[in-house]
């Protein structure tokens, strides 16, 4: 197939960075390794591939994953693959979130039909603050996250590959994820797409929220019981589904001074008492103003805004977050349509004689 | 990780007191009157500092070739220091060692270094020792990307978790060994992924955020400290000058350091967070900057009016009979 309009096309966006947080020095949370991630990039090419998606564009980095990728890509595939084209964006590289938010405005631009991207929580948000309304394949490289699964790359690759190429239509394969929105003096600043937590600690610091000195509100756009991270403590309170017309947000507070307390796992490995003043139900539209007047706002459990006493603070949920292929669905569907079956020339001969 | 108003401005005295030491020395040096080679840690302020405002005189720390700023975050006096640095008899190290090898046992600085890897080993012995003496106390090594591929790193990293030794390996990636670029030289992505092949933690920080530095820094500090059990951090960071004084710098981007110090300078971005908070005041910081720029200004004249070691101590301090 020539690389003209009709090119079905692929955006991987693999997060080098993900995975080497402070949670791998105060948790046990997993280090995935970068090998790994070049390893699920190649399955993903091997489905898509095989699906006639006819370009893949991919996010360059400075950090191993795309020098990898050259390299697996200058020998030809293993025998009875088809790879597709890969290119490398030509942007700049900052070596920041600032990478991520472009490489999706790019793919975007470029057509894709689907971005399949690797990394956690963080990562998942900034895509879905470019993605508009390309479905997303979340795919988790790691232990501490809520928003991605950990599934094979393989099978998702077969999903995405299915929807961009036409074979299922992205209407029926894709959900509309909520959000949260955060305003700041009237502007919204940011979203979330799990949890935006507020803490009386003063910096960013190290980002990643991982104790619970100091976390004073919660806003949860959706809560399940066997999450890890700060959506547990709603998930293990009052558990809302990801599709449920609602959010949860609690006013949190030191163990023992609230109503109740909780014991939640905040990182792997690490179970925290979580005490609870309050509870309520957070509908779409409705604006919660922060109670703290100075401290961070961490988004999907990174700190990520600063703000002090002259600041208005407010949170919203909304239901135009991204949408996320629902892989069990696509592939019952492709199942169900025989999308991945065909006749055997044996079995063809032999309805032919009538046998 | 709340700090108090006397803390933060310890550490903008310390991480001040290291920039204007070492911009002072790149303008000195190129005079001439500076013997050897220096090595200027401009730029990584934040990275000593966020470590050192951890440790008190029960901990080591062993530095490297570009070891100014790691010796005046343990507290190495700064006159003397520069006595040594222009080879002074009035030098920590009586003006024969220079940059590369100031030292100051009383304060727990082990030295500098001109080996690369040559600290990962010494703070091994140094973490042994606090925990057969029972002293609390921990022993930190910064080193470089370069010194992050060599064999004494790796059968560093290896023994501090044999042993479960006290001992926190700081990898200052500033992306460039000499002149060859970490991206290349070194394998993995990462140096902190090598920590999960030793046993132990591996995490990457911003070296250009001082809180962030503090926070990862003060949780290994603390993991060493009561678990004696050793943490390997990578703090990426940046230096603003070429490896050595009178390095051309030809492998680095244009305005590449322009960027830097524009968008990332670890005083200018502390300085924001604490003013924004209303933690401090600019008058408290300006009045800081008056009273270094005061200190560096006499740590230069005494160094250069100081006398040289005098002949009859050549030898003196350099050959020991145990």
């Amino acid at each position: 197939m020539s690389l003209d309009d009709h090119t079905a096309a692929v955006g991987i966006l693999a997060n080098p960075a993900a995975g080497r947080d402070i949670r791998r020095l105060v948790a046990q949370a997993s280090v995935f390794p970068i090998a790994e991630k070049r390893n699920m990039v190649t399955r993903l090419f091997s489905s898509l591939g095989g699906l006639g998606v006819g370009i893949v564009y991919m996010m360059p980095d400075r950090t191993g994953i795309a020098d990898r990728i050259r390299h697996a890509l200058e020998t030809p595939p293993p025998a009875g693959q088809i790879w597709p084209r890969v290119e490398f964006l030509d942007m700049p590289i900052e070596d920041s979130a600032a990478d991520t938010l472009a490489a999706v405005e790019l793919m975007v631009a470029r057509g894709v039909g689907g971005i399949i991207v690797l990394g956690g929580d963080g990562t998942h948000r900034l895509v879905a603050a470019k993605a508009g309304d390309i479905p997303i394949t979340a795919l988790s490289t790691g232990t501490n996250n809520v928003f991605p699964a950990m599934r094979e790359a393989t099978i998702a690759g077969l999903a995405a590959g299915l929807v961009a190429t036409g074979q299922i239509p992205a209407a029926q394969a894709a959900t509309r994820n909520k959000a949260l929105r955060i305003d700041v003096n009237g502007a919204e600043r940011d979203m979330a797409l799990v949890d935006l937590c507020t803490s009386t600690t003063l910096w960013v610091g190290s980002r990643a929220l991982w104790s619970a000195e100091g976390l004073d509100q919660l806003f949860l756009s959706f809560a399940e019981a066997d999450a890890i991270g700060l959506s547990s403590i709603g998930g293990l309170l009052r558990p809302v589904t990801r599709s449920a017309d609602a959010g949860l947000w609690l006013n949190l507070a030191e163990p023992g001074a609230g109503t109740m307390t909780v014991t939640a796992p905040l990182a792997p490995g690490l179970m925290v008492d979580i005490g609870i003043e309050a509870i309520n139900d957070m509908r779409p539209g409705e604006a919660v103003p922060l109670r703290a007047s100075r401290g961070v706002v961490a988004l999907d459990g990174e700190r990520e805004i600063e703000f002090s006493p002259t600041d208005k603070l407010s949170v919203r949920l909304e239901w135009d977050g991204p949408l996320t292929l629902d892989i069990p669905g696509v592939m019952t569907y492709a199942a169900q349509n025989g999308l991945l079956t065909r006749m055997d020339e044996t079995s063809r001969h032999a309805k032919l004689r009538g046998d | 990780m709340q700090l108090s108003k006397d803390e933060l401005l310890r550490a903008y005295r310390m991480m001040k007191t290291i920039r204007e030491f070492e911009e002072r020395l790149h303008v000195e040096f190129a005079t001439g009157e500076i013997p050897g080679f220096v090595h200027l840690y401009a730029g990584e302020e934040a990275s000593a500092t966020g470590f050192c405002m951890h440790l008190d005189e029960r901990d080591k720390i062993a530095s490297n070739h570009r070891g100014h700023g790691h010796s005046i975050g343990k507290g190495c006096d700064v006159d003397a220091m520069m006595a040594e640095i222009y080879g002074k008899a009035t030098g920590l190290c009586s003006g024969k060692g220079g940059s590369m090898h100031i030292a100051d046992l009383s304060k727990g600085m082990m030295g500098a270094n001109g080996i690369v890897g040559g600290g990962p080993p010494l703070v091994c012995g140094a973490g042994l020792a606090a925990k057969k003496l029972k002293t609390g106390g921990v022993a930190i090594a910064f080193f470089g990307d370069g010194a992050s591929n060599q064999g004494t790193t790796m059968e560093s990293l290896n023994l501090a978790s044999v042993w479960n030794l006290p001992c926190i390996f700081v990898v200052e990636n500033n992306g460039y060994a000499e002149a060859t670029s970490s991206k290349y030289s070194v394998s993995c992505d990462d140096a902190a992924d090598r920590a999960s092949a030793f046993n132990m933690p591996g995490v990457v920080v911003d070296g250009h955020d001082f809180f962030a530095v503090y926070e990862a820094a003060g949780e290994a500090v603390r993991r060493a400290r009561e678990d004696s059990a050793p943490t390997l951090i990578e703090v990426k960071i940046n230096r603003y000058y070429g490896h050595f004084e009178g390095d051309a710098q030809t492998y680095r981007g244009k305005d590449e350091v322009k960027n830097i110090r524009a968008t990332k300078d670890c005083l200018d971005k502390f300085r924001a967070k604490v003013t924004s908070a209303k933690l401090l005041e600019n008058s408290d910081l300006d009045a800081i900057d008056a009273d270094i720029a005061e200190i560096i200004d006499n740590a230069v004249d005494r160094a250069k009016a100081a006398p040289k070691p005098p002949v009859a101590e050549l030898l003196t301090d350099v050959y020991i009979s145990y």
